[in-house]
């Protein structure tokens, strides 16, 4: 017997959540993948998109606070995000089609984990973290430590995601960009997160992600240490680039060769890094990045 | 309540009458519709490519409360079915064939009982090794073991896995290519590719004694009231199809398909039963797709330009079943030739069968893969002869009295004038930036004259009816009636309604394929016109009592020539009682002559009537680190002789291109090496979508054309998308200097091409 909970609290819902429901928001994975046949609706489902606490974008004290059920949409049109967030808005961007962005949520992005996701890459080089709340309490955790694996969170089956933190880097540039075939209804096949910080002309800060390219999405060390110290130039911005492709772990499947991808991983970890190197300057690159730095017109 | 304004631009001549209900979602499509009592179907497909099958126990699914019937080939006749070769059943019995092969039907209470009920089917096989590679058919195990006693058509070429051979030739290609000036090879390779209609189909069967009534999303009523017919062994008297509205068919939905499965199901359940399906079956139970095809072709020619040698070998995957698409071989090797003038030719082109699922036709079955292979090998030779690509086309294209590759010789035709207008409308030979650039192609196509069949009736309100058996996928052909019966009639083609999608209303009709229906049931509605024409001409005589020969119909009125005073309305005529109705069906256009002495395989094609003739242009750019390509404009020039309907025509070129990009650059259906698709979803089965759609310029060299469709018009629905990926492929060439030879030209392709060609 399937039962349907419409949550009017967050403790309604992470009370139906200790009986065993699954939280949904926009429906967009959860849907779609049940039409599909990748996993059948759950028998036991919480709706939580009518609960007001999980909504809403606040930025104060250096801190962006996106609510569970923020959508893609209200990301891209926010100028705080714009502004000193900018990677956020280029991945929220070009998530799925316009429909998935006025449906689609952060928190429900998050959580299904999929190594693909395009907001995961900014959160990570952010440091953002996301709040739990069960029946137990509330707890915090990096998003980083919360991705496990392809479609598999660190977030007992019981907590619910109620809050994305991401703290603010004042002067930093930032930049997700990823290959895509077509213009719309795309899916990462190669993508990457350059966050850069400049003083005085050199980066003294550099956070480098790649998405994709391994089972999580993952910051590259190495790539962020190639950086660090440089003018952020061409030249660096290869080494870098190069570092982030030969940390990456790419599979061949339908979508590219592992070939491709790596060589790809390259190129547009580049251009992540020269388009953030770019916004750390004060230069103007449109948001989403992607299209711009993709043969479009 | 909101209301459509009357059309503004002048080419709209009037708008779709399904146009405001499919807009606003008032349209009821096949799905929709829900009888009192249905009860729903799933069918059990194959686990295997290739098996046979040794034991199919469905006692469980049987069991399962809620399940009407369940049936498997024990439980039908035993027949065997098809277009030109009747190779399958319409559940396996021995053998299955593909992944999608059916193995039983269930008809349920509710759709997840049904699929539930499918689960619960046990059977067994003896796994056989799956031939996916369909270009080393021969030799390998047979698809159809017992294919000598398959019944069908004696002049394919049958012979194991090959159901189908055919060439074109004329004089001696070898003699004339060792003394060309420069010979150009190539070898292509091209992934099969998919219909993908938006509306996954849907039929529903009801029985009322012993007649059945199905309502079928199909592009083609009467071939799948003769195949209900033929497989439950019944007269075609007792059926009756009925095609809701159709959400595009694009090929995917002609033949017959679903429609003996229901209403077996819906026999066995004494139910009315409804399939519907999900996107996935919609890509791997649905027994037609574009066919893969290796393609590789040899052209030598003068230092003039003059082609005097052209070579081809071509293997086209059929799949597992014939389906309609028996003539593939022989369509593709005259596209293999092109719209060009060739001294000597000999091209030979295999079907094979494969363990995949069928092809049969996708709009212009086998052109688009095999116009890109060719016009990228039209550029080389240009290349090689240092020679402009356009200017090589000017000298070698057809034109009035030219010969074709079975010494057709062509009447007045626009060839050349569409190549004109395309390099016109792209701006070829301008600069551009050095990752940008401009490509040509060129292509045809062949109308299909057939039998048709059309009533004409006036109310007594002064309106009319046209009842016709031509059906319409989405492309309004149809819509272009009223203009056409209108103009015999004098009066407006809003004064019309239409009655069609029926086959017990209106007289048999070939359906909504091979871009026929302006066509052929174009003329049908228009000689039902004329009765109706001679009717009013007598009956305005009488009235205003004058010489027949003197009344002409203008505007809605019956007036005396020259003294437009003397005039009765037609309301008032028609109101004075009639009858004034009409049937018409008009002459078939005959097969122009040729001569295909020396050719076998011989199918019908050997000459192209009414040639359809196409120079799309396409401007790109390429990302060369990525490989990623974007279409920024298409140029189309097309000449369907005289256009009836613009606004109708405009919209089958802009679908057509936009159809023709994803074929170029996307969409591929991938599969693996049992035989299993890998990608059958839309996130990996890439569409173009609106995004990405170009600029889209088109125009018309309007040829009127002797013994073609009405007014001396062709057809429009499948030449679009012939050339696109053509044009693209040398645009592609032109930034990146290599060729790439695989299609979709995927940026991972263009990217491997680009750094073979840099090395």
């Amino acid at each position: 017997m399937s039962t349907f909970v419409q949550a009017t609290t967050v403790a309604e819902a992470v009370g139906a959540m200790s009986g065993g429901a699954r939280p949904v928001a926009g429906g967009t994975d959860l849907v779609v993948g049940a039409r599909q046949g990748k996993a059948p609706l759950p028998e036991s489902i919480v709706a939580i998109d009518r609960l007001d606490p999980l909504r809403g974008i606040e930025l104060s004290g250096g801190r962006l606070r996106l609510g569970a059920l923020v959508t893609h949409a209200e990301i891209v049109a926010h100028p705080g995000v714009l502004e000193g967030f900018t990677a956020l808005a280029d991945a929220s961007a070009i998530v799925g089609s316009h429909a998935t962005r006025v449906h689609g949520t952060i928190g429900g992005n998050v959580m299904n984990a999929s190594p693909a996701m395009e907001t995961g890459g900014p959160l990570l080089c952010f440091d953002a973290s996301a709040t739990l709340e069960s029946v137990a309490g509330s707890r915090q955790l990096a998003v980083a430590e919360l991705l496990a694996g392809p479609g598999e969170t660190t977030a007992r089956a019981d907590e619910l995601l109620t809050a994305i933190e991401v703290p603010a880097l004042p002067g930093a540039g930032s930049c997700y960009a990823r290959l895509e075939y077509r213009r719309q209804m795309e899916i990462a096949v190669v993508g990457a997160t350059a966050v850069i910080v400049l003083d005085g002309g050199l980066v003294t800060d550099a956070r480098i992600a790649i998405t994709a390219l391994a089972p999580t999405i993952r910051r590259v060390a190495e790539a962020e240490e190639a950086l660090r110290g440089t003018d952020g130039g061409r030249a660096a911005a290869e080494a870098a680039a190069e570092a982030a492709a030969a940390a990456s772990a790419p599979i061949s499947d339908v979508r590219a060769s592992a070939d491709y991808r790596r060589a790809m991983a390259a190129v547009i970890a580049r251009r992540a890094i020269e388009a953030a190197v770019a916004r750390a300057r004060g230069e103007n690159v449109p948001v989403p990045a992607s299209p711009a730095l993709h043969g479009a017109v | 309540m909101a209301t459509v304004e009357e059309p503004r631009a002048a080419e709209a001549l009037f708008i779709r009458p399904d146009g405001k209900e499919k807009v606003t979602g008032l349209g009821r499509y096949t799905a929709d519709l829900n009888l009192t009592g249905q009860a729903h179907a799933k069918l059990r497909y194959a686990d295997h490519a290739h098996a046979r099958i040794t034991r199919v126990d469905v006692s469980k699914a049987r069991a399962l409360p809620g399940v009407l019937a369940v049936l498997t080939h024990e439980d039908v006749p035993d027949v065997k079915y098809g277009g030109m070769v009747q190779d399958r059943r319409l559940f396996a019995k021995d053998k299955v064939l593909w992944e999608g092969d059916v193995i039983a039907g269930v008809a349920a209470l509710t759709a997840e009982l049904a699929e539930q009920a499918v689960s619960l089917i046990d059977v067994e096989y003896e796994r056989l090794e799956p031939v996916v590679d369909f270009a080393a058919a021969e030799g390998a195990p047979l698809v159809h073991e017992d294919w000598e006693s398959d019944s069908g058509d004696d002049t394919m070429g049958r012979d194991g896995n090959r159901i189908g051979y055919s060439t074109i030739v004329k004089g001696d290609a070898d003699a004339a290519m060792a003394e060309a000036d420069v010979v150009v090879k190539g070898r292509y390779t091209t992934d099969c590719s998919q219909g993908v209609p938006i509306e996954p189909r849907a039929v529903i069967a009801e029985w009322h004694g012993d007649r059945v009534t199905v309502w079928s999303s199909t592009q083609v009523p009467y071939a799948a009231r003769a195949g209900v017919a033929t497989v439950l062994e019944i007269p075609e008297s007792s059926v009756r199809i009925v095609v809701p509205l159709l959400g595009g068919g694009f090929g995917a939905k002609c033949d017959f398909h679903f429609e003996g499965h229901v209403a077996a199901l819906a026999r066995a359940a004494r139910r009315p039963v409804k399939l519907v399906f999900s996107r996935r079956e919609e890509f791997v139970a649905v027994d037609h797709r574009r066919e893969g095809m290796v393609i590789e072709l040899e052209t030598g020619a003068k230092a003039d330009g003059t082609i005097v040698a052209h070579r081809g070998r071509l293997v086209l995957d059929k799949g597992a079943y014939c389906g309609e698409g028996g003539f593939f071989a022989q369509m593709a090797a005259m596209h293999a030739c092109g719209p060009y003038r060739m001294e000597n030719i000999f091209v030979e082109a295999s079907l094979n069968y494969s363990n995949t699922q069928p092809s049969s036709s996708i709009r212009a079955p086998t052109a688009p893969q095999t116009c890109w292979a060719l016009e990228q090998q039209i550029d080389e030779l240009a290349h090689a002869l240092g020679l402009d690509p356009v200017e090589l086309r000017r000298r070698t294209l057809i034109e009035e009295g030219a010969e074709g590759p079975t010494r057709q010789v062509f009447e007045k035709l626009g060839m050349k004038e569409t190549l004109e207008r395309a390099v016109e409308m792209i701006g070829y030979g301008r600069e551009l930036p050095e990752d940008e650039a401009i490509g040509v192609a060129c292509g045809w196509w062949p109308c299909f004259g057939a039998p048709s069949g059309a009533y004409v009736q006036l109310h007594s309100d002064g309106t009319g009816t046209i009842i016709t058996g031509a059906q319409e996928n989405g492309t309004g052909a149809v819509m272009a009636f009223p203009i056409l019966v209108a103009e015999q009639l004098g009066m407006s083609p809003g004064d019309f309604s239409l009655l069609y999608q029926d086959t017990d209303a209106a007289p048999w009709d070939m359906g909504s394929c091979g871009s026929q229906t302006t066509f052929n049931s174009g003329r049908a509605a228009i000689a039902a016109a004329v009765e109706v024409r001679e009717q009013l001409l007598d009956a305005a005589a009488a009235k205003l009592e004058v010489d027949r020969e003197d009344v002409e119909l203008v505007d809605g009125e019956a007036r005396v020539k020259g003294a437009p005073e003397t005039s009765v309305t037609i309301v008032d005529l028609v109101g004075e009682g009639g009858p004034f109705h009409g049937k018409g069906s008009g002459d078939v256009p005959e097969a122009p002559e040729c001569d295909a002495e020396g050719c076998v395989g011989r199918l019908g094609m050997e000459s192209f009537l009414a040639p359809q003739l196409i120079t799309q242009a396409a401007h790109v750019k390429v990302d060369r680190e990525t490989g990623v390509v974007r279409v920024l404009k298409v140029a189309a020039a097309h000449d369907s002789g005289v256009i009836v309907n613009p606004m109708g025509a405009n919209g089958q070129v802009t679908g057509g291109v936009v159809m023709g990009i994803g074929q170029a650059l996307t969409e591929g259906t991938q599969i693996d090496a049992e035989g299993r698709q890998r990608n059958p979803y839309l996130l990996d089965y890439k569409l173009t979508t609106a995004a990405d759609a170009p600029e889209i310029e088109i125009a018309w060299v309007e040829t009127p054309t002797a013994n073609a469709g009405p007014k001396g018009s062709k057809g429009i629905g499948e030449p679009p998308c012939v050339a696109t990926s053509g044009a693209i492929a040398n645009a592609i060439r032109n930034v990146i200097g290599t060729p790439v030879r695989q299609l979709p030209m995927t940026p991972e392709r263009v990217w491997t091409a680009t750094r073979e060609g840099n090395q």
